[in-house]
Order: structure tokens, then sequence, then C-alpha cells
């Protein structure tokens, strides 16, 4: 009982060391002996140990899960980013709709498959603009009074400085450009890499490196937009954080590009032009 | 109960803290002891959500750290104790004083159990 006491203790403690580092200096004493005295409690009650210590572990490590998340974006950014997400994926799938149904009323007499991954697509562009501009407009809209976290939240953090995040927002844009570097150093070949071995059937792996790759600039976006939403909570201005907006208005321009050249693009099989393409 | 402070609803965690910490200061253990009979029972926090927020409220300046002590009613362990700041107290005031006003709401709209209209 004792070496197993000791055992679970260790293992508590070694938990606990998981802890950002701030959190464990200042914290990580008192959760010991927290956790050291419930123990006790739970012992002197003879209540079941194993379902305690099971729910301890499993609690506290999703409290080091939740620490490591807010020192990477702070708490407010995980709750815009929440709820942007469902308003755009719901805006973006009512602005593909109509395109959707021209498509199906349309081309309901040439027996074709439904082009399931250009609506995807279609639906991506605007989800991504949604994501980017949505907080940026909320914040216009709230100014002063969307302050419901009650805890100020952690300052000067990589993603709420305004140079950093341009930084970091540069450096996603820029990320997936050293792809064709290694393709054109002969390091690595794109064909085979996005289209597999065989390129005459389709090579799902590459299908999802290519979705991948426009996380890259929806996460620039979010992030440069950061402390321009910030700015603007505070009653601040649109133009206070100039490069960040410079880089969110280019992001958005080019997802907005990609949406208008696929409309312009597919406009033929939308309103029902036999073998268009 | 009435106050000027204008600040913004606290987490359940948070507003259960400052709840238990009103009566006196109080090593985690305490805090959660506390929580749980405030609540009858309801609540129960585990050393991740304490902690976690504790960490936010001493960074927001809701609540301090007091000195390690040994608990008499417990064993001879010293163990740092947490007290309300005043920041503490004024936001637990307006917190308050928000569930009050929902209340009277409640009240006036006759929405407590077996108040309903249907219920007569």
């Amino acid at each position: 009982m004792m070496y197993e006491q000791k055992a679970v203790h260790r293992l508590y403690r070694k938990l606990v060391n998981l802890y950002p580092s701030g959190f464990k200096e200042r914290l990580a004493e008192s959760m010991q002996q927290t956790f050291q005295d419930l123990w006790n409690e739970k012992r002197q009650t003879k209540k079941e140990l194993f379902g305690f210590v099971l729910w301890t572990f499993i609690e506290t490590a999703i409290g080091i899960f939740r620490e490591y998340l807010l020192l990477i974006s702070p708490g407010d950014v995980m709750q815009t980013i929440l709820k942007t997400s469902g308003s755009s994926a719901l805006i973006s799938f009512l602005l593909t709709l109509p395109f959707m149904i021209m498509e199906v009323v349309n081309r309901r007499i040439f027996n074709e498959d439904f082009p399931v991954m250009l609506f995807f697509v279609m639906w991506l562009n605007l989800f991504a603009i949604g994501l980017i501009l949505l907080p940026i407009m909320r914040g216009r809209r709230t100014g002063n009074h969307d302050m419901a976290n009650p805890i100020p939240t952690q300052k000067n953090t990589l993603l709420t400085n305004p140079r950093s995040a341009a930084m970091i927002s540069i450096a996603l844009i820029l990320a997936p450009g050293i792809l064709p570097l290694l393709n054109s150093v002969g390091w690595l070949s794109l064909d085979r890499l996005f289209n597999g071995p065989n390129p005459e059937v389709a090579y799902l792996p590459g299908q999802l490196m290519s979705l991948g790759l426009i996380l890259f600039p929806i996460a620039a976006g979010i992030i440069a937009g950061r402390p321009i939403v910030s700015a603007l909570r505070a009653g601040g201005s649109l133009f206070a954080h100039p490069i960040n907006l410079i880089i969110v208005v280019v992001i958005s321009f080019l997802f907005v590009s990609g949406v208008v050249s696929l409309i312009v693009d597919q406009w033929p099989c939308f309103i029902g032009v036999p073998n268009c393409d | 109960m009435t106050t000027t402070i204008s600040t913004p609803p606290l987490t359940p965690a948070v507003f259960h803290i400052l709840l238990a910490l009103s009566s006196g200061e109080r090593h985690g253990y305490g805090i959660m002891k506390q929580v749980e009979a405030d609540s009858q029972g309801k609540v129960t926090m585990g050393p991740g959500t304490l902690y976690g927020s504790l960490k936010r409220m001493l960074d927001a300046g809701l609540v301090k750290e007091s000195d390690k002590r040994v608990d008499p009613e417990m064993d001879d362990e010293r163990r740092i104790y947490y007290q309300l700041t005043g920041m503490g107290a004024e936001a637990l005031a307006a917190e308050l004083a928000r569930y009050q006003r929902i209340v009277t709401i409640a009240q006036q709209r006759k929405l407590f159990p077996k108040t309903f209209a249907y219920d007569v």
C-alpha cells in the first residue's frame, strides 16, 4: 500500500512537471500538496482510490493541455476562433448553395456525377475568407463592449504582438514555397508527392496534402488579423497595425480571387452548357 | 446589493473560488472542500481546474498568495494559502449583483419552480 502510494505520487509529480514552466514554478508544489490531501481524504473515508486517481490524472492532463493552448493562443482567441468557425462554415455553405442548386437543376439531363470537390473547394475558399475577416468585422462592431472574458488574457504573446504576428504570418505564407524549391533542386518530386506513383489513379494522400497547404494561408490570415481585432476591441483604429492589415487584405484577396475564378470558370456548367469542363 | 462596478460575468470556477475565499483565506484543498460545501456537493473541482483558475486569478489580481503555514486541522505540512484581494471582492460583489438582478427578473416573471402558469 505504501509502495503504491509512493508510485502514484511520483507519477503525479511527473505529470505536474509537464505544466508550462511559469505555471509549474508557481503552483506545482501546491498542486502536489492538494493531491496528497485528496489522497489522504479518500484513504480515510475508505473510498475507491483507483477511480479518484484516474479522474485526477485525466483532469490534470486536461489542465496541462489547456495551459499550453492558452500559452500558444490567449483564451479569447480560442473562443473567437470557435465562434467564428461555426458562422463562417454556415455563411460559406449558404453562399455555395445557389451554385449547387444551379448545377443540380441545369445539369440533371446530362447524367453527370455531382462535382463534390469543386463545391468543397469553393466552400473552403469562402470559409477561409470568413475565418479571417469575421473576427475583424465583429471587432469593429463590438468596439469596447466585447470584454466578456473575466480574466485579462496573457499579454505580449507571440500572437498578440503585432510585429511577431506579422512575421509568423509571412513565414506561414512562405512555408509552402519550400516545396517547389526542393523540387527544383531535385530533392523532392512534387508530381509524385501530389499525384502518387500512378498519376492515372486518384491519390488520396496527395489530395489531403493539397488541402493541408490551404491551411497555411488561412492560419496566416487569422494570426495577422489577431492584433487588428485586439486594437478594434480596445476602441482603436482598423489601421492601427498597417502591416498586419496589408497581410490580411492580400490573403483575403487571394481567396476571393479563388472563388471568383472558380465561378467564372465553371459558369457555363452552372447554366447548363453541354460538354463544359 | 448595489454596485457601480461594471465587470463581465465570471466563469463558474472563478465565481466558486471567489465565493469560497470570501469567508477567509484557504489553501488549495480547503478551497475545494469549501466549493463542495457551498454547492451542496454539486460542484466538484479537480486540481487541474482549481489551479488553472487560480493561476489566471493571481495574474488578474483577484486573489493573492499568503505565507506558507501549517493547517492546525490537518497534518504538519506547510501549505500556501490564498486570499481575496480588493479587486477580487469587487468582482464577486458585481457577480452577485448580476445574479440578484436575474433572480429579480425571474421572480417578476414567476419563473421559479411551481410558479409557472401551467403548474397552477
